[in-house]
């Protein structure tokens, strides 16, 4: 395990971070404006990428077209994909959720499906079943080393490429009157009308937006990989979906910061030994012991009204986190206890689980040593980054942004 | 036209709910001596077989969908369970055969915990999270499937289940499978429309109408949809077991997300909330495609003559999957903007599709909550 290795598999972690950012940023805005999951969006994504590909493989590019010609086919490119893919998107919002405003979630959580299986199966009508392959010619090739490591040079490109569109959705959001309408959509969607927003207008712009930074995903992807399956989106959507969730839905740069750590632990997941592997559990048990015993305590006796605080009762709920499991249950067990405590005595159960079992795994992977987990196991690490952050911080490392109404 | 159909629902309204049923369940014994006599080919037993099956995936489902109002869209993952558990324990795959009715206690058991497990994090959360986490679980459960070849002999499947026995009963003609699985289908139904009339069905229903006032009112949220996300897993897990036995070969194709969707478009269609609704879903979902496939590659050039449109048949036996799916897809996004009841609703639902049309409050009648009169008393 050396530490280029270790860099190595940094860097194209970042970089599939990177890729799923650009594709968990649509569902985030979409969940913050419209509280629906775009189970579409992520055949959005491919078919941003199938268009690029394939405008690239109508225009015939080969090694031998000039570099400057090459980059003139590129934009192209990647406009004809933007333009159609962003025209989708708008067409999505306008045909399959717009007539359902008002309605159950669930009812548009079924639409946004079937829309999905609808586009996934126009690729392969439209496209055949077969990958569509990227023309090579295009695709940047070379390598840097960097700290002993070979990255590839479309690596820097994608992670470089992303920053970038994130600096422009950031200052859309943040600096532009555009943005400031889509802010106050997703706060109160019936205030904001009333103050003269726009907001039908506004949501479409949501989603134009989202397929946008989709479909340059999906060309990024198609570079990335050489090609594009029609259901390359499905996978990709769920992952970005589920960085989304990890950073906090509807928070743009908890997205950002979700995807990018999804994208590090699947690399370091399958391309680490356990050995390995087993001291990044020992620094997540770390962080898991202080969530334990300083700052949920801290946080849970901040709550307390100052004309209940005493110091006895401070340092009950103290020790029901310290002494998590015998105290824990004995609390939940007992009758009388008060809400707060009640309360804080799940939350302990539920934290101690957390670190009992990163605990166990840690010994299991220090015991396994030189052994790896084989690639084909990556998906599932996803999924059980999922169920963790569900388990113990469902509103996603840097909090959930969305106003519920009741 | 109006009047017309009008006089006809009202026609079809007067008849009591027996008639139906017991008619339903005589063409349901009486379709499989279709066959004996000559009168049907085995391969309609098959598909109709096949249509049993989904009848209680979808009734367990509509458990979750309809009933309580949770996007559940890994519920293949569970129906694998149990269809793996049969082939591991009764096939020459470890040389093993278990009793029947153990095998489908641990499959429904296995199932239940898996719905439990699944359960666990994301029932406290808002709905949301359990669609995409049980999307996220049916994907992992067909890797899993899929990798872990000292188990399940990953994407080559196990092949040569061993029949089941019942009392000596070896059940191993589709015919035998179809009364065995008619037989589930009636207990399960039965079961299931005592628990949504009982104080159990409407806690459920009152947390999909609305979960606050239902927790307000006293209906612990997060028990409640445990107790029917674990239930119907484990109806799915049975349905697993049987379907297992039935093929006598599995392997993780037959457990794509895409069945997930098809048992959710079942219910969608048929009607979410309603057990007839949920029968009739998946008998027209699972045999439409049949019919059609059927018509354009031997009726219509039986009938014609073998010349009929070559490029037609042999693009049904090809593409013909494919614009399923599309039309899967579009029939669902069809169904949810225009008729979000289904075809056969139930009444609840359909008064909430249409809350801003008076003639819904009229057709269903007010006296659906017998406290209306009184509130509208209160506030004159």
């Amino acid at each position: 395990m050396s530490p280029e290795h270790i860099f190595g598999l940094t860097v194209s972690g970042l970089t599939v971070g990177m890729i799923y950012a650009l594709i968990a940023l649509g569902y985030t805005m979409v969940y913050g404006v419209l509280q629906l999951i775009n189970f579409a969006h992520g055949e959005v994504f491919t078919i941003g990428g199938y268009i690029a590909a394939s405008t690239l493989i109508w225009i015939g590019v080969d090694a031998t077209t000039p570099l400057a010609v090459k980059v003139l086919y590129f934009t192209v490119a990647v406009l004809v994909s933007l333009v159609l893919t962003a025209t989708l998107g708008w067409l999505i919002e306008r045909v399959a959720y717009r007539p359902l405003r008002g309605q159950t979630r669930i009812i548009a959580l079924l639409s946004a499906i079937g829309t999905s299986i609808f586009l996934q199966n126009m690729i392969v009508i439209i496209f055949g079943p077969q990958p569509i392959i990227m023309p090579t010619a295009i695709v940047p090739t070379g390598f840097v080393e960097i700290f002993g490591a070979r990255i590839r040079i479309l690596q820097i490109v994608i992670i470089v490429v992303s920053l970038l569109l994130m600096g422009l959705l950031t200052w859309i959001v943040k600096g532009t009157r555009i943005g400031k309408a889509m802010r106050a959509t997703s706060q109160d969607r019936e205030a904001a009308e009333m103050m003269g927003i726009e907001t039908n207008l506004t949501i479409s712009f949501t989603f134009v937006m989202g397929s946008a930074l989709a479909a340059i995903g999906g060309f990024l992807v198609a570079m990335y990989y050489g090609s594009l399956q029609f259901n390359t989106g499905f996978l990709y959507g769920l992952k970005a979906f589920t960085a989304a969730v990890l950073g906090g839905i509807g928070n743009i740069p908890g997205a950002v910061v979700g995807a990018l750590i999804l994208g590090l632990a699947e690399n370091w997941g399958v391309g680490l030994s356990l050995g390995v592997l087993a001291w990044l559990l020992v620094a997540g048990l770390g962080l898991g012991l202080y969530f334990q015993l300083v700052r949920a305590p801290r946080q849970r006796i901040s709550h307390i009204a100052d004309e209940f605080r005493t110091p006895a009762y401070e340092r009950q709920v103290r020790n029901v986190y310290r002494f998590a499991p015998v105290l824990a249950v004995r609390t939940l067990l007992s009758e009388r206890t008060d809400a707060l405590v009640h309360v804080s005595a799940q939350h302990a159960l539920r934290l101690m689980v957390g670190n009992i079992i990163i605990f166990g795994l840690a010994i299991v992977f220090f015991a396994s040593g030189d052994m790896q987990f084989a690639s084909k196991w990556q998906h599932v690490i996803s999924f059980v980054v999922l169920m963790a952050i569900l388990m113990f911080r469902p509103s996603g490392i840097l909090g959930e942004n969305i106003q519920e109404k009741v | 036209m109006a009047a017309i159909t009008a006089r006809i629902s009202s026609f079809f309204g007067r008849v009591p709910r027996w008639v139906y049923i017991v008619a339903v369940l005589a063409f349901a014994i009486a379709f499989p001596m279709l066959e004996y006599f000559g009168l049907m080919q085995t391969l309609w037993l098959r598909v109709g077989t096949r249509a049993l099956v989904y009848v209680l995936l979808a009734v367990g489902l509509n458990l979750v969908l309809g009933e309580t109002g949770l996007l559940h869209l890994g519920y293949v993952a569970f129906f694998a369970v149990g269809a793996y558990t049969t082939a591991i324990l009764s096939s020459p795959r470890f040389d093993i055969q278990w009793n029947f009715w153990v095998i489908i206690a641990i499959a429904m058991g296995l199932a239940m915990l898996f719905g439990f497990l699944i359960g666990v994090p994301t029932l406290r959360l808002r709905g949301d999270y359990l669609a995409i986490v049980t999307l996220a679980f049916g994907e992992i459960t067909r890797m899993t499937l899929n990798n872990w070849e000292g188990l399940t002999n990953g994407p080559g499947g196990i092949p040569g289940i061993y029949p089941p026995q019942i009392f000596g009963w070896t059940v191993d003609s589709p015919a035998e499978f179809f009364y065995l699985l008619l037989v589930t289908v009636v207990i399960v139904v039965w079961l299931l429309n005592n628990l949504k009339n009982s104080r159990i069905g409407r806690a459920w229903n009152a947390l999909r109408e609305d979960e606050i006032a239902a927790h307000h009112a006293g209906v612990g949220p997060t028990r409640a949809k445990m107790l029917a996300v674990v239930m119907s897993s484990g109806i799915a897990g049975l349905a697993g077991a049987i379907f297992a036995y039935y093929q006598q070969f599995i392997n993780p194709t037959y457990f794509l997300f895409m069945q997930s969707v098809i048992v959710v478009s079942m219910v969608v269609i048929g009607g979410m909330g309603s057990i007839p609704g949920a029968i009739l879903g998946a008998v027209v979902l699972d045999t439409t495609p049949e019919i059609i496939r059927q018509t354009f590659t031997s009726w219509l050039p039986a009938a014609i003559g073998p010349d009929f449109l070559p490029g037609v048949q042999a693009a049904m036996q090809t593409e013909f999957d494919r614009y399923r799916m599309a039309i899967f897809g579009l029939v669902i996004v069809l169904m949810v903007v225009f008729r979000p009841e289904g075809l056969l609703p139930n009444k609840l639902w359909r008064r909430e599709m249409h809350e801003e049309d008076p003639r819904e409050l009229e057709k269903t009648g007010q006296h659906l909550f017998d406290f209306e009169e009184g509130t509208q008393d209160l506030e004159v």
